[in-house]
């Protein structure tokens, strides 16, 4: 496996070979079809050991032409050479569950890569797997109790917390062992977060259609669907039973619960509103 | 060092594919005149295909401050016209100088620009620090793109800013970008606000829960 911080120096980086590989032509092209995922190609990049395979329903193809070598090849040698800053600070792989705030029938398989802003937030980019074809869903901010209290009461219910995901067990650091894991989910279970994905997986969209989601988090027994825990408990090898009793011990937030978080208890839905513009040539004209 | 043990252990593979740097420009959908600079961090899915973690800066302490997605003419055009209202082009803002591969040499990055002249892009923008929040607040915001018209021009001031840090110079490159061609044609539904007038913005409403248990 390599290493969470590459380098970026040097002829041969993680991305380069990544990228050699995926620019093999390939029988990707496919619209979605229910029920059928696996290509050749799939298997192919899906051969390492350790990688998943997704639930069939959750990944269909996205539409396009397999990349070309040449565009593979640019994009990689540029790779080399720009700066990644922010992207050089992810250094933490989470797997959760989300729903949608207005559905809780429908839920996300989650897979999170989280970097600390500081010791009170983290940023995390969010697909739906932990592939070198994942799409990227969404996003999802974490902050800890204190910060969260000093958010607008408005702003409060788009955030939800925690504490029962974590003490559950159902969220985890895929590959990692449990006592390294639960260092730091000791302090995730005390922190709120606020999570918007933009890309439909659960319903098949194959493109990010449509508005941007806020999505919620679960806050009781029952909740997580039983044929979506199995099957992600099967894929990484872990236990939320097993590992709920070893999470006992956790302390969760401070100040319990907030009542705004977690959307006031209600449903949240988004909307899309017209605004009126001025006239495009309307202003002065600027010389860019 | 924050966790840097877990960190050892974890292949992070969706992210390493990200293998490309954008530093480039755009405008609320809502209010135009409310301009940011933006950085793209950019991986491609297929040929027609790419996706972007949008931060405020390329370093370190960079705010991730949204998504942008990519896609081609071709998929571009398969859209329903209501989904297209919410796309930009990207011709303007290649062609004009205002989308550049920091450190990568013109030469270099050229052939694919071609390329991605002709591509659509859909970008919401979750961190509004522009206005100084100084944490995620509110609703999402549809982003659209510079055009060539008065109203989606970008202040000289935010270019100057932006050529300084990386001494390079928008206007040599618009001058040596004029050989790229136009794409031959712009879907009328993308960049909405120019022919339309009008802008979008998102609305959070409260509404019933579809439920399994209670909820929280």
């Amino acid at each position: 496996m390599s290493p969470a911080t590459a380098t970026r120096s040097g002829a041969r980086s993680p991305r380069t070979t990544e990228a050699i590989k995926r620019a093999r032509p390939s029988s990707s092209f496919a619209t979605l079809r229910e029920g059928e995922f696996k290509s050749s190609s799939r298997e192919e990049r899906e051969a390492e050991k350790g990688e998943e395979e997704v639930m069939a329903t959750t990944h269909p193809d996205i539409p396009g032409e397999p990349t070309h070598t040449g565009t593979a090849l640019l994009e990689t040698a540029n790779a080399a050479i720009q700066t990644f800053g922010p992207l050089n600070k992810i250094h933490q792989h989470l797997c959760a569950f989300h729903f949608y705030a207005h559905d809780m029938t429908r839920q996300v398989e989650a897979h999170h890569y989280c970097g600390h802003q500081n010791e009170e937030m983290r940023q995390c980019l969010i697909y739906d797997g932990p592939g070198a074809d994942a799409r990227l869903i969404g996003l999802e901010y974490i902050v800890s109790e204190s910060l969260f209290l000093a958010l607008p009461d408005e702003e409060k219910p788009l955030w939800h917390s925690h504490e029962y995901e974590v003490k559950g067990g159902y969220l985890f650091m895929p590959g990692t062992p449990g006592p390294i894991e639960r260092q730091d989910l000791g302090k995730v279970c005390k922190t709120y977060g606020k999570t918007i994905h933009f890309w439909q997986v659960d319903r098949g969209d194959s493109l990010p259609l449509g508005l941007p989601q806020i999505m919620m988090a679960l806050t009781r027994d029952g909740q997580l669907k039983e044929d979506l825990a199995q099957d992600v408990e099967k894929r990484f090898g872990v236990s939320f039973r097993k590992e709920r009793e070893n999470r006992a011990y956790m302390k969760g937030l401070e100040h319990g619960i907030h009542p705004l978080a977690n959307a006031a208890g209600k449903g949240l839905e988004t909307q899309l509103r017209e605004v009126e513009c001025k006239p495009a040539e309307s202003v002065p004209r600027v010389f860019v | 060092m924050l966790d840097t043990g877990a960190g050892m252990l974890q292949s992070l593979k969706p992210v390493k594919q990200i293998n490309q740097h954008v530093c480039t420009f755009a405008h609320y959908a809502h209010d135009p005149g409310r301009q940011i600079e933006t950085h793209h961090f950019v991986a491609r899915l297929n040929q027609d295909f790419l996706q972007c973690a949008v931060y405020d800066t390329d370093s370190a302490s960079g705010r991730l401050i949204g998504v942008e997605y990519i896609v081609s003419d071709k998929i571009f055009e398969s859209l329903p016209p209501d989904e297209q209202k919410l796309w930009h082009s990207h011709a303007y803002e290649i062609k004009s100088g205002l989308w550049v591969n920091p450190r990568i040499p013109e030469i270099v990055g050229k052939p694919e620009l071609e390329n991605l002249a002709k591509t659509y892009g859909k970008f919401w923008c979750t961190w509004q620090i522009d206005r100084g929040d100084k944490l995620p607040l509110g609703a999402p915001a549809l982003m659209m793109s510079p055009q060539g018209v008065n109203l989606g021009r970008v202040r000289p001031d935010l270019v100057q800013k932006r050529d300084d840090r990386y001494n390079i110079s928008t206007d040599a490159l618009r001058a040596s970008r004029l050989e790229i061609e136009e794409p031959e044609w712009i879907n009328p539904q993308a960049d909405y606000w120019k022919q339309h007038g009008k802008g979008f913005a998102i609305d959070i409403n409260q509404t019933e829960m579809k439920k399994i248990t209670p909820f929280p």
